[in-house]
């Protein structure tokens, strides 16, 4: 999470004057923020740190843009999500999700999660993470991030609303389809474990 | 959907426990992006450069068609003024 005392309206002027060592500092500083999203929503084949590489440049490339009516960080998360949807909508196809594709631990927490009442065990919490992210990989861009922000990350609509741009009724009523698509995912997952 | 609600939540509270990856820059990343980002030339230049051409585009169309229609009397009487010309050398030859 980028740094709460450092000051992007100073840095952003030196940036504007081609201070280098502005931009080194803004993209070490925004790097975190930066990658938490790519990574949530990387597409496959596709290295992070390329998809990374891509927002920054966004970012400067557009920075005369910025006119300060939203936080910095909101608007480079803009540019963040923007990048890797349209990333992810370039791929078309989404694989289909088979147990055969889990490995032995994904498998298990799926297991657990689908016939136990009991929670998942701690030490399963890695597998658990690469699950969701599979699980999440099944669904179109936009529900997929909204499901990643709702409840991964555990933000508020009306963050997510600043984060996106989206208005907070779009985000629930994304949040709830992607929930739907989910469950058919659960269903269809739980009836091929019994056969 | 309700007992999609508590599978789904079991699952996603057990990811969030997951350590957070590392979230620190690669060596030489920041310097290769501000190399690349700052090294391209300023896009406002770019744009005040792009907005001076086609001004200059302009003012060079407006003066052709002002030189022209300033000249245009000559263009069009051309051929008078060639006939009001006496041929130099017959004049010279008649003279001497």
């Amino acid at each position: 999470m980028a740094d709460e005392t450092f000051d992007f309206a100073v840095c952003l002027e030196r940036v504007r004057q081609r201070d280098q060592r502005a931009a080194r500092e803004l993209v070490d500083q925004l790097y975190p923020l930066v990658i938490r999203i790519v990574r949530a929503h990387l597409p496959r084949r596709v290295a992070e740190e390329d998809l990374a590489q891509e927002v920054f440049l966004k970012m400067f490339t557009r920075l005369d843009q910025y006119k300060g009516a939203v936080a910095f960080t909101h608007w480079v998360s803009r540019i963040a999500v923007t990048t890797c949807i349209d990333q992810l909508r370039a791929q078309k196809s989404r694989p289909e999700f088979r147990w055969a594709d889990l490995s032995e631990q994904e498998a298990e927490v799926l297991d657990s999660v689908l016939t136990s009442e009991n929670a998942v065990a701690a030490n399963d919490a890695l597998a658990a993470r690469e699950l969701v992210t599979k699980l999440l990989g099944q669904l179109k861009p936009e529900d997929r991030l909204v499901l990643q922000l709702l409840d991964l990350e555990q933000h508020s609509v009306a963050e997510i609303s600043g984060i996106t741009g989206w208005n907070p009724s779009l985000v629930k009523v994304r949040a709830f389809r992607a929930r739907g698509k989910l469950k058919k995912l659960f269903e269809e997952l739980e009836r091929k474990e019994r056969s | 959907m309700k007992d999609f609600a508590s599978r789904w939540e079991k699952l996603v509270t057990a990811a969030r426990q997951a350590p957070p990856a590392d979230t620190v820059a690669p060596y030489g990343f920041a310097t290769r992006i501000a190399a690349r980002a700052l090294g391209e030339p300023q896009p406002a230049l770019r744009a005040v450069f792009g907005r001076f051409s086609v001004h200059a585009l302009w003012v060079a169309g407006v003066l052709m068609l002002a030189s022209m229609a300033a000249n245009y009397v000559a263009f069009a009487g051309g051929e008078d003024d060639e006939q009001g010309l006496t041929d130099p050398v017959s004049e010279v030859l008649s003279s001497s």
